[in-house]
């Protein structure tokens, strides 16, 4: 999605640049609202579903704690066998959730779904299979697997139960990585997003100003690869003598996965963002043009850290509004593999000759990880007017994945 | 079901009473069921435990509580899966305490647990036979153990820190030690009802108590 995490930068420049210009004065280099891509942070959610019995399935495995020789001699040793014996009896052999004579009162996902069994990253599955459906935020007719099988039996499954898609163009959930707040993601995602930024300056020339903008955006995937989406920004201004409260540019965005690998992990994405002039120029609020903004998103995993980069060029239509170019780079990793954890970051974002600094925070605010809130503060590093500190954040839900447990 | 389960200890030096009782109901035995699940493990048929009773009407699995006397229950409680079947079917633990759970199954078991407001409290998978698993139960109230496997299957733990016990298959049952005063009597069932009794119990003396169910 095109949120508006680089559009920080843009309403960064608006605020510090036009924000000091007459309010009726063209801005020099606009910047609409637009957005971003991203994607929520791939540990999540686990699409399971009651997606949770399958990791009955799972379960099997091999050597278990006490009852290891009984399973070796009486029971299943292979995990196609275990599928069959204890997984299948809930999320059946073909791995569909059709079963003859269900035992549950959920119905499990159908794992031939590629949307379904590619989209989050290993950690999640076997979350679930480990701790069960009520450890997850999933159905609580999944049963937990951790006392039965080892860390090791536990992970042995996952790829079984991702090859009950049979489509190899869908990337990796592994590929899923934690959303940065302004460098926009390779994944595609499903996700509304609300976007704050909250600026204040006080400048011994002129009195203090907060000037608040909030981006809302919708993400949606399509086909195997693809995403679009639309994002609105609002702003809330200072100007002195008195607040104006508007709407900025409307952005519309294609994404695209060019190239994922799971086992490098790398992936690299493509996209298109249209900013449109729906904003008012002269207050600041839009760029009078439409903009266009091919950029670049990649990411990749440096042991435990995430790399994500992500650049793109502002093309205006109109030819006196100057192109812009964008660079984002984020760094964080993980507090724990669960989707709730905290994944602390930083990022280095760029437009132009300026640079910002931006540490963040992110916390998965349920147990599927499918609400997540993210903080940060986004500190001029190399800036040409005045030094405008910004508190940047967002609120994501991802809306495909169960906010809690299903009954 | 061999006999009334009677929990409670003396209170040192003071003088106590007793109260026994028979739990009756006019409930007859439910029918077998018909299996069709794992039939090689857990047979053609089985028994359905939700109400237990005797050709004269006792009534065994009611738990009674004597309200307002303090006891610690059962530290720990086994469940075993045994034939497609949880036994015990009932038993009396206090809060926190340590539920072990097993099976002699070669099936895929689960040990589901929740609260009556339908919280799970844990939902452990128990593959293979002889794996032992122990998770904590909560507060006070009633647990409801299921199997997601085999949807027949039930126990009951009745999770208290109060005097209790349960009936035995002559639907007797005592509970000993209990300082003189009156009491309010509940009674838990499955699946029948019955509303509260007081109950008077006087140093010494066993006060003997009859309860009907419906």
């Amino acid at each position: 999605m095109a949120i508006p995490p680089l559009r920080y930068a843009a309403w960064r420049r608006l605020w510090t640049d036009e924000w000091s210009f007459p309010v009726d004065e063209r801005l020099p280099h606009p910047a609409g609202t637009a957005p971003d891509s991203g994607d929520s942070r791939g540990k999540c959610c686990i699409v399971f579903g009651v997606t949770s019995l399958l990791l009955a399935a799972v379960l099997a495995i091999g050597e278990i704690a006490t009852g290891q020789a009984r399973a070796t001699e009486t029971g299943p040793t292979t995990i196609p066998e275990m599928w069959g014996a204890w997984c299948a009896r809930c999320h059946a052999e073909d791995g569909t959730g059709q079963v003859s004579e269900p035992t549950i009162t959920g119905v499990p996902m159908d794992f031939t779904d590629c949307a379904v069994t590619t989209r989050e990253p290993d950690a999640d599955w076997e979350r679930a299979i480990a701790k069960g459906g009520s450890g997850v935020g999933l159905s609580p007719e999944m049963p937990g697997f951790e006392d039965s099988l080892t860390p090791a039996q536990i992970a042995g499954f996952v790829p079984h139960l991702r090859a009950f898609c049979r489509d190899t163009g869908w990337p990796s959930g592994n590929l899923n990585f934690p959303r940065p707040i302004i460098t926009e993601k390779a994944f595609p995602e499903d996700e509304f997003l609300l976007l704050p930024a909250i600026s204040h300056e006080s400048e011994p020339a002129s009195a203090s100003a907060t000037n608040v903008g909030l981006i809302a955006a919708y993400e949606r995937r399509f086909g195997r690869r693809a995403m679009y989406e639309v994002s609105i920004p609002f702003y809330n201004w200072d100007f002195l003598t008195s607040r104006d409260s508007e709407i900025g540019d409307i952005a519309v965005a294609l994404k695209y996965v060019a190239y994922a690998s799971a086992t490098t992990p790398r992936i690299v994405s493509f996209g298109l963002e249209a900013t449109l002039p729906t904003g008012r120029l002269y207050k600041g609020f839009g760029k009078g043009t439409v903009v266009f903004e091919p950029y670049i998103a990649a990411g990749t995993m440096l042991r435990s850290w995430y790399v994500q980069g992500h650049g793109k060029v502002e093309l205006p239509v109109d030819p006196l509004v100057d192109r812009a170019y964008l660079y984002n780079l984020y760094v964080g990793r993980d507090s724990s593999s669960a989707p709730d954890a905290w994944t602390l970051g930083v990022e280095l974002n760029g437009e132009n000759k300026q640079l910002w600094i931006t540490p963040q925070i992110r916390k998965g605010l349920t147990a599927t990880g499918a609400l997540a809130a993210s903080l940060g503060v986004s500190i001029p590093v190399k800036y040409q007017r005045e030094k405008v500190v910004s508190w940047v954040g967002y609120l994501l839900w991802e809306f495909l994945e169960p906010l809690r447990a299903r009954k | 079901m061999l006999g009334a389960q009677v929990l409670g200890a003396q209170a040192p030096g003071a003088p106590t009473g007793r109260v026994t009782g028979t739990i009756t109901t006019s409930a007859v035995g439910l029918a077998p069921m018909r299996v069709t699940i794992d039939p090689k493990v857990c047979g053609q048929q089985l028994p359905d435990h939700a109400i237990v009773v005797d050709g004269q009407g006792h009534l065994a699995n009611a738990v009674v509580v004597l309200t307002g006397v303090k006891r610690q229950a059962a530290a720990e409680a086994t469940i075993t899966n045994d034939r497609c079947a949880f036994v015990p079917r009932v038993q009396i633990v206090r809060p926190n305490a340590a539920v072990k759970t097993t099976s002699k199954d070669p099936v895929l078991h689960t040990t589901s647990a929740q609260t009556a407001n339908g919280r799970t409290l844990f939902n452990v998978a128990l593959p293979i036979a002889g794996l032992t698993v122990t998770k904590a139960v909560g507060g006070t109230g009633t647990v409801r153990v299921s199997c997601n496997t085999h949807p027949w299957m039930r126990a009951w733990l009745v999770v208290t820190d109060e005097a209790a016990a349960i009936s035995g298959a002559d639907g007797r049952f005592a509970i000993d030690g209990v300082p003189p005063g009156s009491y309010d009597l509940r009674i838990w069932h499955e699946s029948l009802t019955s509303a509260p009794q007081k109950v008077t119990v006087t140093a010494g003396k066993a006060t003997e108590v009859s309860v009907r169910m419906k």
